[in-house]
């Protein structure tokens, strides 16, 4: 007699033994994150740059948030060694060091050991619509043959084992969170297991940075018909985006382009002569990237001095005194940079005045006070 | 297998048995085996993707690619080799421009327009993949004896903000100067008056141009640049399961001749504030394309 009953206790069998097995999930029951969406002010982008296998929930966003500011992220507990991401990036200055910063001086940061930063820092705001790489050079891009180099996420651990940042190993790191019990129940909030790995924690510090979203400034509101833009400051728009006046808008954006950059890299006339190892043509290879580095957005300006990859300018004064008599011409140079013949594009006292009012019309108060980016008021033990 | 499964119909999550097997009812082994076929399609069938269904019909479809020359040869950009007609040495760095209102047009004088929002396209030398567009709409089949396009975007459709995402939103045009997009972004760099190493930079963008009553504050008017492009001798043929392909060809050469002699001595380093230099370009510009059909 052929036994029946066999068959569908097999299939039953393969199905169920075709589900892997989470020790986690076996204990205590999954969590299912909450979706978070991206709310997109109007005018900025539709596409946005959040990979496939780290959707954006509310509970990965807070655990981002409780990381970012967590100062064990140095992978040690004394009190005088830890560092975390925001030992450097400070809301008060949109996220930047800011030239006041207490220990960094000038706005120049170093890492946890004294060693400096290549470059000074670069704005870390509105990343979720960057998709032309990061830092200065766009080392970090789709195109890095290192695919652990690549993405938002990659930045985290990069930092943790950088010598100019916390100069720790990752391992050091995972086994701190991973036993404290507050931290791994977030874990299992925001990925489904109390599993702690580096991995994760790159993802859930992404998932906050893509929620670092200004866009409220007062020429924001000027767009939405909420104010007026004083004449100083009108005219100064007029200065940003006309190839007779300063002619800013070609790399730094406009209403147009809300963001304020065009996340591209360009030779802008700082310098003749080459020797940053860590320009774009370290990345890329072509000879004609030499002394280029990402075109930062202007939004928040006011907050983030110093300025250029070198933070070589103290004051926006400097940076517009730059643009309009001081630059420097070189086989390299973008072409854009059409005034290089004149030394810059020769703007008059009242216009360099008028140009910086429009530059501050762009800082976003609202958002460096936004509670949502806030250090938590205290942390699991 | 594959057959068998098609036995089964799911619907709403929940397998219904169709007609071939309802005369199996009642006899107990078919009842597992209704089962297992049961378990298996549900298992199978949520593994699988939809590759049984009929592929899409792609025929009729129709692909520009664009190509960039100099005197005939591939542009090579950065590289200061070029000479125009009043004597400027130059050299190209990136072109990026937008074509639009596609149209084509058969022997009987009737036409067919690509006008489709969405497919007013952008080409930009520095991305690869927008120098091949594939044109969203089926064409239908049939005798074309030429196309021509738009160059740039035309007054009625270059609205300011229509494009949020880059690259195009890259190419605003702002607000103050006409608003919408720029039609072209041509920089690159050539060499002034006595220089033999030392370029200056140039930049030929065309968009909506102004008229001054006091330059450069007070504008009266404004003038929209963009252009038709006729390309003929551009006769081609749709035919059912052939995608046929048209290479344009830009002739940068061409901008800065026929029938202005463009001189960037006398026009300098930028256009969009200059009515009179964006003209000339314009009027050029009607020879700078050629098409390839293959």
């Amino acid at each position: 007699m052929k036994n029946y009953f066999f068959y569908p206790a097999f299939i039953l069998l393969i199905l169920i033994s075709s589900c892997s097995r989470n020790p986690d999930t076996d204990l205590i029951p999954l969590f299912k994150p909450t979706p978070y969406t991206i709310q997109i002010p109007p005018g900025f982008p539709t596409i946005l740059n959040i990979p496939s296998d780290n959707p954006m929930t509310v509970e990965g966003i807070e655990l981002g948030r409780y990381l970012f500011y967590d100062g064990r992220m140095s992978g040690r507990l004394q009190e005088d060694s830890l560092m975390s991401c925001c030992t450097c990036h400070l809301q008060e200055n949109s996220f930047e060091c800011g030239i006041n910063h207490p220990e960094f001086i000038g706005g120049h940061p170093h890492g946890i050991t004294g060693i400096p930063t290549p470059h000074v820092m670069l704005p870390m705001i509105n990343l979720v619509w960057n998709s032309s790489g990061y830092l200065w050079n766009g080392k970090i891009s789709e195109n890095n043959p290192d695919p652990a180099k690549r993405q938002l996420e990659d930045l985290t651990w990069m930092a943790i084992v950088a010598p100019h940042e916390m100069y720790s190993d990752t391992a050091k790191v995972t086994e701190i969170f991973k036993n404290i019990p507050g931290y791994t129940e977030m874990f299992r909030k925001a990925f489904g297991s109390e599993e702690v790995t580096t991995d994760r924690i790159g993802k859930a510090i992404a998932q906050f940075i893509r929620t670092l979203i200004t866009a409220d400034s007062k020429f924001d509101k000027y767009l939405r018909g909420e104010v007026q833009l004083n004449d100083s400051e009108l005219n100064g728009f007029v200065l940003f985006t006309t190839e007779e006046g300063a002619d800013c808008f070609h790399c730094h954006g406009g209403s147009g382009n809300p963001l304020f950059t065009t996340h591209l890299f360009y030779n802008n006339g700082k310098d003749s002569i080459f020797s940053d190892p860590n320009d774009r043509y370290s990345i890329t290879g072509d000879p004609m990237n030499k002394g280029a580095y990402k075109a930062t957005t202007l939004r928040n300006i006011e907050f983030t001095a110093p300025y250029m990859h070198d933070g070589r300018f103290a004051t926006l004064d400097e940076v517009i005194e730059f643009y309009s008599h001081q630059l420097l011409w070189s086989p390299y140079i973008d072409p854009l940079m059409h005034h290089i013949a004149q030394g810059g594009v020769q703007l008059t006292i009242q216009e360099k005045q008028d140009l910086k009012a429009f530059l501050l019309t762009l800082s976003d108060t609202s958002f460096i006070h936004n509670p949502a980016f806030e250090s938590p008021s205290d942390f699991p033990e | 297998m594959v057959s068998s499964l098609r036995k089964v119909q799911i619907v709403d999550g929940h397998c219904e048995r169709s007609e071939g097997f309802h005369s199996l009812k009642g006899h107990k082994v078919d009842i597992y085996r209704t089962i297992i076929v049961v378990l298996l399609s549900v298992f199978i069938g949520t593994g699988c993707d939809n590759s049984n269904e009929p592929e899409e019909d792609n025929t009729w479809n129709l692909v520009f690619t664009f190509r960039h020359c100099i005197q005939g040869n591939p542009l090579a950009f950065d590289t200061l080799l070029y000479t125009n007609a009043t004597g400027n040495t130059y050299l190209v760095s990136e072109i990026q421009y937008f074509i639009s209102d596609v149209t084509l047009y058969k022997p009987d004088g009737s036409t067919f327009m690509i006008d489709d929002q969405k497919e007013i396209h952008y080409v930009d030398t520095d991305i690869q993949e927008t120098r091949t567009w594939e044109v969203f709409e089926k064409i239908p089949a049939g005798y074309y004896d030429s196309v021509s396009f738009t160059f740039g975007i035309s007054e009625e459709k270059n609205l300011s903000g229509m494009f949020v995402n880059p690259p195009e939103s890259y190419m605003f045009w702002p607000e103050s100067l006409g608003g919408g997009y720029h039609y072209m972004k041509l920089n690159g760099k050539w060499l002034e008056p006595g220089q033999t190493t030392v370029t200056t930079p140039f930049n030929c963008h065309l968009g909506i141009g102004q008229i001054y009553y006091s330059y450069p504050d007070s504008i009266t008017d404004f003038i929209h640049n963009d252009f038709r492009v006729s390309l003929p001798g551009s006769d081609f043929t749709i035919t059912k399961g052939q995608k046929t392909e048209i290479t344009l060809t830009m002739s940068v050469d061409e901008w800065f001749t026929d029938p202005h002699d463009y001189d960037f001595n006398v026009w300098g380093s930028y256009t969009m504030q200059n009515q009179e230099a964006m003209q000339q370009l314009t009027e050029n510009g009607h020879n700078v394309f050629s098409a390839l059909i293959e």
